[in-house]
């Protein structure tokens, strides 16, 4: 890299070509103010406080966007750049508010930082009269445009970074001001509520909306997200030990400043007057707090019983992809161990059974083939069955930044629109459940018209002259019949897709969550490989990945097939490395995928259960009744920072602590690595996960060997694949600890040879519609609701933003049953009802209605199929019919 | 500019053809609000969605673009465009008071179009024509040695006009 010297306030430094003055002068430690400067953010040059005098010729040079020239002579701090400087923050002085006193930015607001490192107060200046604060009933964001300098920050923020362009200048001169399309309050608008503009706002215009007002933060500490997959660093600020706010965690690659509403709004949930504080004993039928003591004595005791009367195998872990990867590890091996039983699950298995099964011959791992960033590189991306700009908005940026500023090209496959329509280039929209069909047709199309790798493919891959001949039989007319993509649009798409040059895949649970879950995701590996689009930069596959620790519960080994690391458990070679460290014998049968044993209802082989961090009663559609009615189920320990539904019928309620007061790790769906920090003790007699796992062990007379969390931490990283040297809590945002190559070369490791074709089972699967319910029902996800809503109900903001309650219809289909928005109806499906209002939406297509996740009972409406592989169940494609209530009142 | 056509309610299928013949490039974003406007008049709100859509670039980044330029209107304007010179020559010769002539014959004010799109009424720096101070312009026809009678005469001719 070629350097730069140059002469700035008497001294020599020098930079890398390309490094513009501020840059420089910022790595040399001088500090030259500057309003609408940020790293992230390409330079505007609008504040113009940044300006630097050229001593050779007198020129005044906004540093930000002046790039250094070998030779230059710059001074940053002369008197005539000091001048300049005065009058530029005076006239900005001259049109802000005198409002310092009362606003709530503080001693944290760069403008009144400046002054008065400037030595400016009033001044004499006549004043500019400013408008008025905007009206905004958004419970996230406040703004008032008096205070705002132009630096444009907010703009480039959405635009560049979160690619949603909510906001852009609007007129011209003196009366320009951000705003949004027809001036609307955020909330009638784009805006997401994402937090970035109000995260980089040098002054009062944009803040968050406090209640009540906390005042001036004293500390701030490291964490990571503990909502979905993307994992982003986050930065705690802690006042008397109670989050004030949430901002984007520090610069590095792992993130750009990126963060969503969840990120930034949704953390209250930790200062809950409903956190649980103590244990809870069932006595005489009835939960009464009770001292850990009597409460470890009655679950151990509980766990014991259920063992010697029934064996090992009536008891099951049930763990949770919110906890730490720590914890995970002590969960299965306290499972495996303690329990001595393979019986261990987690939450993730509901959504990404069918990711791993899909993806064990293409890839051998339950991940992303590549980094977030590399997915940028790519010239095309196929997006289907997800929506990741609420699922996983980090994803949904990077696709849309790929889209905007690389003009790479989107194929969108999803029968409703979404955010990312505006941005597809191709927009199919195939029959709910048709979607294996409409991959496979994708192939044939690709084989047949000779675009395949064939090089690739023949020296590097197997099975393809299986999956020619598994595919010789289907009939891309016929196809096209079933769903509902005419064969032209789909031998177009083939082509798009095959003849990009690097092209990306990403899927959600609209593929996962379905009876055919693994067929789709199998078809689009085969669609990979036969392009070679799998590894290498701007290639991938990506599946958007629901929770924080999907992806590291399952490293961790909380799956009942997996010991740590996908060492399969069925090996006696990797069982025996176990056994040696963990000095225990380990059963060689793997275990039941724990919510398809408890969805056996009575009939369920387990007596008790050990459920950490997940609300089954939610999670698993049907489970409410399972578990209300299960008889089988004998003893039941819930712990959790909630009292949640499925805690009612538990005989030991344990509090556990959240992600701010303990430590540990995530691994994102990209496999990355983020620390948290504890932030202040546990409310109440709360703990953490870890520690209470180790004092069940204890109490069960096989106390797990570790007496600090820094114990585990070194046996992970001793033997666990991938993780080896993984603690590096100050440094995790740097890219050296993304284990990039460590992760690929796992990947072969684990296929044990090359990636392999798999031939579809059913070339185009139907799912049955039901006589007498012709509607399907979608479920639509809202960035304010996520999950089961344990955390997001318990969040003031995220709760008061949660979607309208009502049905959305097709313009089509409200035509034929004559109904107008805002009429009353009753949903029925085979197992339950519900009533609410409807509205007429034309971005889900006829013959479909769609509901929020956040309604309540939705989950009732669906019934239970045994899906993958017989395995776990995912909630069955439910079907409704429709009647008006009181369509004559 | 003489506009024949100034309706309130926008074809929108005249509207989408003529986003459709624009390529799906940023760059088509000027050049396609011209078309838009030399249309229909004006830039319809409406509008701005349906080429942000083809062109890939936000409503809000249009309405950006759109505000910016004084020559693209988001109302529709009248049929006659009068515009009085506020110029230093005109304003020595009695501009101000003809001005206020003009909006008191119109019942408007500056930048204001009359309910039944007949006119718009604006204000010009300067029209370089100094000798016939005070001026006004309508459509593309200069009147010059304005006076009381002759705003009243002039009106009274325009609306005689089939």
């Amino acid at each position: 890299m070629q350097t730069v010297t140059i002469t700035l306030n008497q001294k020599i430094v020098s930079g890398q070509a390309g490094m513009t003055i501020l840059e420089i002068a910022q790595d040399a430690g001088l500090d030259i103010p500057t309003l609408c400067h940020d790293p992230i953010l390409q330079p505007a040059g609008a504040c113009r406080l940044c300006l630097v005098e050229n001593e050779e010729t007198g020129a005044l040079l906004a540093s930000c966007v002046t790039t250094a020239t070998p030779g230059m002579v710059i001074n940053t701090n002369s008197h005539r750049v000091l001048q300049h400087r005065r009058n530029i923050v005076k006239l900005m002085l001259a049109s802000h508010p005198d409002a310092c006193l009362i606003c709530d930015k503080g001693n944290r607001c760069r403008l009144q930082q400046i002054a008065t490192e400037l030595g400016l107060g009033f001044n004499e200046l006549e004043r500019i009269p400013q408008p008025a604060a905007i009206e905004e009933l958004n419970p996230f964001i406040v703004r008032d445009t008096a205070k705002c300098v132009m630096c444009g920050k907010c703009i480039r923020a959405c635009q560049e970074i979160i690619v949603e362009g909510a906001i852009d200048y609007y007129g011209r001169g003196f009366t320009t001001r951000p705003a949004t399309f027809n001036d609307t309050p955020l909330e009638n608008s784009e805006c997401t509520f994402c937090g970035l503009c109000v995260a980089l706002c040098p002054t009062g215009a944009l803040m968050e909306k406090e209640k009540p007002y906390l005042g001036t933060t004293r500390f701030s500490v490291q964490s990571t997200c503990s909502y979905c997959g993307c994992g982003c660093p986050v930065k705690l600020e802690i006042k008397d030990n109670w989050i004030v706010r949430v901002t984007p965690g520090g610069l590095g690659s792992a993130n750009r400043g990126e963060i969503c509403m969840r990120g930034s709004y949704g953390f209250d949930y930790i200062h809950s007057p409903e956190r649980l504080t103590k244990p809870l004993l069932k006595v005489n039928g009835e939960l009464k707090e009770a001292s850990w003591e009597e409460a470890l004595k009655a679950a151990g005791e509980g766990l014991k019983r259920i063992k010697e009367q029934y064996g090992p195998d009536a008891l099951a872990v049930y763990g949770s992809s919110k906890c730490t990867n720590e914890e995970n590890y002590l969960l299965q091996k306290f499972a495996r161990t303690v329990l001595e039983t393979n019986n261990v699950d987690n939450g993730s298995s509901l959504y990404n059974l069918a990711t791993r099964v899909g993806l064990r011959n293409a890839t051998g791992l339950l991940s992303t083939t590549n980094l977030l960033e590399a997915l940028e590189e790519a010239d095309l991306i196929l997006v289907a069955g997800a929506d990741p700009t609420i699922t996983a908005p980090r994803l949904g940026y990077a696709i849309k930044r790929a889209v905007k500023n690389r003009q790479a090209k989107l194929i969108l496959i999803e029968p409703r629109r979404t955010h990312l329509t505006f941005f597809a280039h191709q927009w199919l929209r195939p029959r709910p459940g048709s979607d294996p069909a409409l991959f496979n047709s994708i192939i044939r199309a690709v084989i047949d018209e000779s675009l395949c790798r064939m090089e690739y493919v023949s020296r590097q891959t197997e099975g393809f002259p299986v999956l020619v001949e598994a595919l010789d039989k289907l009939l891309p007319e016929s196809t096209a019949l079933i769903t509902g993509v005419s064969a032209e649009k789909t031998r177009e798409a083939a082509r798009i897709y095959a003849r990009a040059n690097k092209s990306v895949i990403v899927f959600g649970s609209g593929l996962t969550c379905t009876v055919n879950g693994a067929e789709s995701i199998k078809a689009l590996a085969n669609l990979a490989l036969l392009t070679e689009n799998v590894w290498g930069k701007g290639c991938g596959i990506y599946p958007a990945l629901k929770e924080n620790n999907a992806q590291g519960a399952c490293e961790m080994g909380a799956i009942p097939e997996y010991l740590p690391g996908y060492q399969p458990v069925t090996e006696p070679e990797s069982r025996r490395k176990f056994e040696r460290l963990w000095k225990k014998k380990i059963p060689s049968r793997p275990g039941m995928h724990v919510a398809e044993a408890l969805n056996r209802g009575e009939e369920t082989p387990l007596k008790a259960i050990y459920v950490v961090g997940e609300n089954l009663d939610s999670t698993l559609n049907h489970s409410k009744r399972m578990i209300e009615s299960s008889s089988g189920l004998e003893f039941m320990i819930v712990q959790d920072l909630f009292f949640t539904s499925t805690a009612e019928h538990a005989n030991v309620v344990l509090p556990a602590a959240s992600f701010a007061e303990k430590e540990g790790s995530y691994t994102n769906f990209e496999g990355r690595i983020g620390w948290l920090q504890q932030a202040f003790p546990p409310v109440g007699e709360s703990l953490p996960d870890w520690e209470i796992i180790l004092r069940l062990a204890e109490e069960m007379g096989s106390p797990l060997p570790y007496s600090s969390l820094q114990q585990v931490i070194h046996e992970i990283e001793e033997f666990v694949p991938l993780y080896e040297g993984y603690y590096h809590p100050e440094e995790y945002l740097e890219d050296k600890w993304s284990y990039w190559d460590e992760r690929r070369d796992r990947a072969f490791q684990v296929l044990k040879g090359f990636p392999r074709f798999s031939a579809p089972k059913d070339l185009s699967p139907r799912i049955p519609i039901p006589e007498g319910y012709p509607f399907y029902l979608f479920l639509e996800a809202s960035l304010a609701y996520f999950g089961t809503g344990t955390r997001s109900s318990k969040t003031w903001r995220l709760k008061s933003f949660y979607p309208k309650k009502v049905l959305k219809i097709s313009p089509e289909d409200a035509e034929r049953l004559s109904f107008t928005g805002g009429n009353q109806v009753r949903v029925m499906s085979p197992y339950s009802h519900l009533q609410t209002a409807v509205e007429i939406s034309d971005a889900i297509p006829p013959g479909t209605v769609s509901l929020p996740t956040s309604f309540p009972g939705v989950a009732e409406l669906f019934g239970t199929a045994l899906g993958i592989e017989k395995t776990v169940p995912p909630p069955e494609a439910c079907y409704v019919n429709l009647e008006r209530v009181n369509p004559d009142g | 500019m003489v506009n024949q056509n100034t309706p309130r309610e926008i074809d929108l299928n005249r509207l989408k053809e003529i986003v459709s013949s624009y390529e799906e490039q940023r760059w088509s974003l000027i050049p396609l609000v011209q078309a838009i406007q030399e249309e229909f008049g004006f830039i319809p709100p409406p509008a701005v969605p349906v080429i942000a859509g083809r062109l890939k670039i936000f409503p809000s980044e249009v309405q950006g673009v759109v505000s910016f330029y004084t020559q693209l209107y988001t109302e529709p304007r009248g049929k006659n465009i009068v515009r009085v010179c506020r110029g230093t020559a005109c304003h020595v010769r009695g501009g101000k008071t003809i001005l206020k002539l003009v909006k008191r014959q119109l019942e408007l004010e500056e930048n204001e179009t009359s309910e039944d799109l007949e006119y718009t009424l604006e204000t010009v720096a300067c029209l370089g024509v100094c000798a016939l101070s005070p001026t006004m312009v309508i459509n593309n026809r200069v009147y010059g040695h304005m006076n009381p009678k002759r705003v009243k005469e002039i009106f009274k001719q325009k609306e005689a006009q089939p």
